[in-house]
């Protein structure tokens, strides 16, 4: 029996080999490419359970994802085999709000779950981009994040347990529903972030947060970036934690205008602070911040948005803005590449500078936002995709941007993951010693090595792929 | 009259109908966001059945992706509903891309019997359901159509073939208005188009009466022939829908309250693909209360019966219907819409509730000429 029969065996006609599912599962929104044999949707920790068993038995790779909206290829299968797709595992378990938890299956969609909770007063803080889109099990495989870990902290905050099918079919518990433990080995953290390299998650509790009474968006605009940078130094100098904090240089500013023309966003590099609380705390952070922006060397204006109406357009647009550069140029496509780097807070203006020096150098244009109050600076290039000159030169200026992150005591990738696309610089930005750990437990956790191979730079040596057409 | 223009622009970009090349595809950068919008995928789940899926084998068919069956549901597995351009960052077109896709396997001979079949009836009959009964057997007054007439009413094959009483219950009130109607009406090409077929022999027969009569304004209750005529005829005649053409002469309609509470559903041709949302509502809230639907205007779910769906997938076509019934709020005495399809599939995965012509409404309304 081939292996495609025995797959229906387990889960019957959600096991699929043809053409159009290899294909459409052979990438995520990277550029990383790698097509699968099989593709199956399992709707239980058991079928997964029986689908890793029977490819460690037949040696054949295992590669689970989400909404495939990941930005490094973590759910692209390079080396061939099963792509698991566990978005068809999408039920909200269990709320337990009087745990502060709710007990949740991978497949669930961010927003779905916030949803959820807002009625009952809650909510899961991390907030990517694609949060009406993306499944909270991409985001724990890959601790994802977004505008509010700068007050609320990146997924690895809200994970309590994980269930998780290991390599060889079993299934384990890694934590507990506890708001705290201290019982050995931090297993759950070990798979937050592991990109599906250690097991897959079939399951998860998660940790949740009230929400914030009200919300206040100050939007203050400076006549050039360094001093926005300034400005946002100066807050958190004053003690204020925004929720969220977010740089716009000015061609993000011009395509969010193109996005929706009704958003009312001043000229300039334009800061966007978030804060939350109750109605009086929020009120009064809010104009302290308006305040200090005024004040600030070279701000040229500060404003505060009308109402939740307004701060939530203004919102939904700078979520979606990294896939939106085509609006000012229809000829120019946003690639995914050197777009995630991470610094230490004050060194965002040495970042800024290289990211400006590299895209004179290389010729790419390059538009640059991002989470500010963490560090993470989002850069788009965007490049004419008929263009193959085009094509070099952006692979040179991702790389030099990489570079440049780790070389100011960075990241490569602050919140979307290392997957193929930049394994290349797990050695460089972590060293030998770290990646020899990482590797061992990969070896502990995985001896067959079948377990979302040619990702996080880990397993260069495990030989030949056993398929596909990376 | 006012329209054309300014009305095209507020529909997904018209004029980009042709020019379905790679830098249209290109436009697509796989972020994932109509993954959450797509109606077909919401029910089939697979990544070949939604929007990224499909721009991904349009692109590999140009590049040698031989067209096997999983390629050819994944093309006409889409209702074309656009849901999906009104969604995307990127401002990519992807019905066009999948029309155009479709089109290209089609004058290869590659295509689904579903397809075949739209290519085979309306050849043969000049309508959608090779029908081979009088297109207006419905009009009890042949004297009603003139020889020359400055505006013209296209009815189109379903409400020809199916709704004949919604076809009779328009005319009735159009042609107070000195509205005609064609004497020899085809298929507009609606069906032929959006399943990759040509169209040229219906929209030449077409257009040969339209300027006979020598008509500079062409009205239809029908979404997907309002789109067709509007996109695919050339543009020397003015082309509006039933719902505008009432909510611009309701001084003179004068139609009376009713005790009812219904709700509107936006016909995806008519909303997305045409920019209409507002007039359709003006002639209902003239009328009676109207309560939206949860998800309205350009967030509509799509009925299902689109894209060559309804006859070529018809379990699919029923489970999206079904799934855009959730959002009809509770109580509502009638759902209205402005598509004959649409009404057709609503009705067909039970409503539980009366789905009505806008028409119907209107001539509950207002006296009898």
């Amino acid at each position: 029996m081939d292996i495609i029969e025995k797959l229906r065996d387990i889960v019957g006609d959600r096991a699929s080999a043809s053409p159009a599912e290899r294909l459409c599962y052979s990438s995520d929104a990277s550029m990383v490419s790698g097509t699968p044999d099989y593709v199956v949707r399992p709707l239980s920790t058991a079928e997964v359970s029986m689908v890793v068993e029977l490819a460690a038995a037949e040696g054949v790779p295992v590669t689970a994802r989400g909404a495939g909206t990941g930005l490094a290829g973590g759910a692209v299968a390079v080396r061939g085999g099963i792509v698991l797709d566990m978005s068809g595992m999408n039920r909200i378990v269990e709320m337990d709000l009087a745990n502060l938890a709710v007990v949740v299956e991978p497949g669930v969609v961010q927003a779905r779950l916030n949803e959820a909770l807002k009625p009952s007063g809650f909510f899961f803080p991390p907030d990517p981009g694609s949060a009406n889109f993306c499944t909270l099990g991409g985001l724990i495989a890959n601790n994802g994040s977004g505008m509010r870990s700068v007050k609320y902290g990146t997924t690895r905050n809200y994970v309590l347990d994980l269930e998780v099918v290991l390599a060889d079919g079993s299934v384990v518990r890694t934590g507990s529903r506890t708001l705290k433990a201290a019982a050995g080995y931090d297993l759950t953290r070990l798979f937050i972030g592991s990109e599906g390299t250690l097991g897959v998650i079939t399951g998860a509790v998660l940790r949740v947060a009230p929400l914030p009474k009200a919300r206040r968006l100050v939007i203050a605009s400076f006549n050039s970036a360094e001093e926005a940078g300034q400005a946002v130094a100066a807050t958190f100098a004053a003690g204020i934690v925004p929720s969220a904090c977010e740089i716009l240089d000015r061609m993000t500013v011009a395509v969010l205008r193109r996005c929706d023309p009704s958003l009312r966003l001043p000229d300039g590099d334009v800061l966007l602070f978030e804060v939350d609380g109750s109605e009086g705390a929020a009120a009064e952070a809010a104009a302290e911040i308006a305040a200090l922006c005024s004040a600030a060397p070279g701000a040229a204006s500060v404003a505060t948005a009308s109402g939740a109406g307004e701060m939530e357009e203004i919102w939904a647009a700078r979520r979606l803005v990294g896939a939106a550069v085509s609006r000012l140029d229809p000829t120019k496509s946003r690639i995914y590449v050197g777009e995630d780097v991470g610094v230490p807070i004050k060194e965002i203006p040495a970042m800024r500078r290289e990211v400006s020096e590299i895209s004179d150098r290389f010729g790419i244009p390059a538009m640059k936002y991002g989470h500010i109050g963490d560090g993470n600076l989002h850069v788009a290039l965007f490049i004419d995709v008929l263009d193959d000159g085009e094509w070099a030169r952006l692979a040179g200026a991702a790389d030099a941007i990489h570079r440049a992150a780790i070389r100011l005591g960075g990241t490569v990738s602050s919140e979307h993951g290392i997957g193929a696309a930049r394994s290349e610089y797990m050695n460089e930005q972590l060293g030998e010693g770290a990646i020899s750990v990482m590797r061992a437990i990969k070896r502990a956790l995985d001896p067959k090595g079948i377990m979302n191979p040619g990702k996080l730079g880990l397993d260069d040596d495990y030989g030949p792929p056993s398929g596909g057409e990376g | 009259m006012r329209m054309s223009e300014e009305r095209r622009e507020a529909g997904i970009r018209a004029k980009d109908e042709m020019k379905t090349d790679s830098r249209s595809i290109e436009l697509c950068v796989r972020c994932g966001t109509c993954r959450s919008v797509c109606p077909a995928f919401e029910v089939l789940g697979w990544e070949s059945r939604n929007t990224r899926g499909r721009i991904m084998v349009a692109k590999a068919l140009g590049e040698g992706l031989a067209p096997d069956a999983s390629v050819l549901d994944s093309l006409n597995t889409c209702t074309t509903c656009g849901i999906c351009a009104a969604s995307c960052p990127a401002g990519a077109n992807p019905p066009l891309i999948v029309q155009a896709a479709r089109k290209g396997l089609v004058s290869q001979g590659i295509m689904t019997e579903a397809q075949a079949g739209f290519r085979t009836k309306v050849a043969e009959s000049g309508n959608t359901f090779g029908e081979a009964g009088e297109r207006l057997a419905w009009l009890s007054d042949a004297g009603a159509i003139k020889d020359k007439a400055a505006a013209v009413y296209f009815v189109g094959c379903l409400d020809s073939y199916r709704y004949p009483e919604v076809a009779a219950k328009t005319f009735d009130i159009l042609r107070r208005f000195g509205v005609s109607l064609l004497p020899k009406e085809w298929c507009c090409g609606s069906p032929l188009i959006r399943t990759g077929s040509p169209a040229e022999k219906v929209i030449d027969e077409n257009l040969r009466q339209i300027r006979e009569m020598k008509a500079k304004t062409i009205i239809t209750g029908c979404a997907g022939c309002l789109s067709t005529l509007q996109r695919y005829y050339p543009p020397e005649f003015e082309v509006v829908s039933v719902p505008e053409f009432l909510a611009e002469r309701l001084s003179e309609l004068r139609p009376r309250r009713l005790d009812l509470t219904v709700t509107y559903h936006d016909p995806c041709h008519l909303g997305r693909h045409a920019g209409i949302y507002d007039p359709p509502r003006n002639v209902i809230k003239a009328i009676c209360r109207l309560v939206e639907m949860k998800r309205s205007r350009e967030d509509a779910r799509c009925c299902g019966g689109g894209g060559g769906v309804r006859a070529g997938y018809p379990d699919l076509s029923l489970q999206i219907a079904k799934l855009r019934l959730q959002d009809v709020p509770v109580g509502v005495d009638a759902i209205v819409s402005c598509c004959p399809l649409c009404i057709r599939n609503l009705r067909d995965a039970g409503a539980g509730v009366e789905v009505i012509d806008l028409i119907d409404l209107v001539a509950e309304a207002i006296d009898p000429a």
